[in-house]
């Protein structure tokens, strides 16, 4: 415990040093509210872009506030996961191509330990800034499309949280698994569209797959309940996590650190 | 005693093997080279010791523990080419060091200041990001990060070769005062490091160990005498005649002059000064030199 | 341009706030860091016209680890 402390210390003043505790909350923040704020300006966008010709009749959709949190996510889905993947490719990889864990692996050091460590400390990061994040966009959401209840914001995070509790376990597994941090990114991300792609295919089976969190959430602000499937998508998300970072626990056990 | 047994140890890569069936055990408490021409295979045997690779065939049995067991928390290493966190500072890469092997922050904050001292860091460098250090001093929190834990052994991979003749130096000396407390094994391709410092050597060639021993047996045993003469002309004439003495082993012609190699110095020296006086030998050098570990080297890996 | 003043600035404003913390952040960091992946200047630049991507773009790729 004393050294699983030790471990998770570092990686929290390394993010700390290179600032990623500052810039990370900050632009998924920024991501948070950007598509909220842009639709709900869209007219004043449009004229300042020159108007619609004279007589289009063209009616704006109205948005609730479930279609606002839907925007925010839709932005991290895209763009705050590749942020999330292109700062975590490198934390164990870079560490194995740098040469870095030659000195820290020599050490007493048990895998279970560096992984989860550097695991907790990459959470800890994300949900603060998916917390902060959605906060803002909660903030706003109340503000210019309706009512949104805490607790509805609350859920959000929780279950949204958990797909990128996912995508991060996904980037460390690959850190072990590969020693060039553009791979990693690269693997991630491949492994995330193609998950994609297979749950919309098959959609009807794979409702408890973790690329249907978000779908589910909409479901649940529109139905003001959490529908089964969220459930069920959340408990394989999570166990999906926890087996991608034992996978890299003994894929890192099982490789040679040295060239 | 010995603190550590190597069996059968190989390592094979798909197109080569770096390690070929080495079998050797290390002496407590002693300075051990592991020596070698660059490409013999010394950075895979300590990179199998500190359990950075895995041996294809062989094993490792550290003093008492099982051949399984973990034996990072006894052994302290450096690489070649050591690389840090260089965001960190030299006492906050210590303290991560220390408390990864067990120490208590408490002791490893008194450990740090004490492994400082004994391998030269100063005060003010103690708290500078390591992406400041220079090659000298990064060598030296190398070695510092190595024993911060008091390990039973300590394994330095080439620790000298890349530093200029001062840092050298300081190493060696560092080197001397360490083996006090620990067993120190440690490669090298230059000989005159080993000698200094090392109390047993073990040879290594194309991933063989082909000789190995206490200093001073080995020494012994491939020491040889060596006279050099130099003469006016006709060097082929006086070798054919030097060579029909029995304790002469070898001779040969090396820039104008004639080396004799002889089993036994004294009766040879004679030999040759009665000749020279006798015929008349038009004799311009004369000079013994004693076979150094360098020739001994040469030798071992030329066989 | 009246649309402009029907754009409430306080609900921009804190967007802006965030996108020149994060220009200041790189600019700092960059000035202290040693060395960088690719010319200093060019960060510098990028950090300062590519807004919002650019000071994005210097901490995931600019950085020597």
């Amino acid at each position: 415990m004393m050294q699983w402390m030790t471990l998770f210390k570092k990686e929290l003043l390394e993010n700390w040093r290179n600032v990623k505790w500052i810039w990370v909350p900050l632009v998924i923040i920024l991501l948070a509210i950007l598509d909220p704020l842009a639709n709900y300006y869209m007219p004043q966008i449009i004229d300042m872009a020159g108007g619609m010709p004279e007589g289009t009749a063209f009616e704006l959709p109205e948005f609730s506030p479930a279609d606002a949190v839907m925007m925010s996510l839709g932005q991290l889905s895209t763009m705050g996961v590749l942020v999330i993947v292109l700062m975590s490719m490198g934390t164990i990889s870079g560490e194995r191509k740098s040469g870095v864990s030659e000195l820290i692996l020599v050490k007493p050091v048990s895998y279970w330990n560096y992984v989860s460590a550097k695991w907790t400390s990459y959470l800890l990061l994300i949900w603060l800034s998916l917390f902060l994040g959605l906060f803002v966009s909660w903030y706003y959401i109340n503000l210019l499309f309706g009512e949104l209840s805490f607790v509805a914001f609350i859920q959000v995070v929780f279950f949204y949280g958990l797909w990128l509790t996912f995508v991060i376990s996904l980037s460390i597994f690959y850190n072990t698994l590969v020693k060039l941090p553009g791979l990693v990114a690269f693997l991630t991300i491949a492994t995330i569209i193609a998950m994609s792609g297979i749950t919309q295919v098959f959609s009807h089976v794979l409702a408890w797959s973790p690329n249907m969190i978000a779908q589910h959430i909409h479901e649940m602000l529109l139905i003001e309940q959490i529908p089964g499937d969220l459930i069920g998508a959340a408990i394989v998300t999570f166990i999906l996590s926890i087996l991608l970072i034992i996978g890299a626990t003994f894929t890192l056990q099982k490789k040679e650190l040295a060239n | 005693m010995e603190i550590l047994q190597v069996n059968h140890l190989s390592k094979h890569y798909k197109t080569k093997t770096a390690v070929n069936n080495v079998q050797f055990s290390l002496p407590s408490e002693k300075c051990i080279a592991l020596i070698g021409p660059n490409g013999a295979g010394k950075t895979t045997i300590l990179r199998i010791l500190a359990g950075l690779l895995k041996p294809s065939e062989g094993t490792v049995s550290f003093q008492g523990l099982d051949a399984n067991a973990d034996i990072r928390p006894y052994i302290g290493y450096l690489p070649q080419y050591p690389v840090f966190h260089g965001w960190m500072t030299a006492r906050e890469f210590l303290m991560y060091s220390g408390q990864l092997a067990f120490l208590s922050k408490s002791e490893t904050t008194k450990r740090a200041d004490e492994v400082f001292d004994q391998v030269g860091i100063t005060k003010e460098a103690r708290d500078e990001r390591i992406n400041r250090f220079s090659g000298g001093m990064k060598q030296r929190l190398g070695i510092a990060q190595a024993i911060i834990h008091s390990p039973k052994m300590l394994i330095l991979d080439e620790p000298v070769s890349s530093l200029d003749p001062i840092g050298r130096r300081e190493v060696l000396t560092l080197m001397e005062k360490l083996k006090q407390e620990m067993t120190i094994l440690f490669s090298t391709h230059i000989l005159g490091d080993a000698e200094e410092v090392s109390d047993e050597l073990l040879l290594l060639h194309n991933g063989d160990i082909v000789e190995s021993g206490a200093m001073e047996h080995l020494r012994a045993k491939y020491q040889t005498t060596k006279i050099e003469l130099g003469f006016e002309s006709n060097l082929e004439t006086y070798q054919q005649q030097l060579d029909s003495f029995p304790e002469v082993t070898n001779s040969h012609i090396d820039r104008n002059l004639l080396h004799v190699t002889t089993t036994d110095i004294a009766k040879t020296r004679s030999n040759i000064l009665q000749l020279a006086a006798n015929k008349n030998w038009p004799l311009t050098t004369f000079s013994i030199s004693r076979a150094t570990l360098e020739d001994m080297f040469m030798k071992v890996v030329n066989q | 341009m009246e649309e402009l003043a029907n754009i409430n600035w306080a609900i921009i404003a804190p967007i802006l706030v965030i996108q020149a913390i994060l220009m200041v952040v790189a600019l700092i960091d960059l000035i202290r860091t040693k060395e960088t992946n690719g010319p200093k200047w060019l960060w510098v630049l990028i950090i300062l016209f590519v807004s919002t991507l650019g000071p994005i773009l210097y901490f995931i790729l600019g950085r020597r680890q």
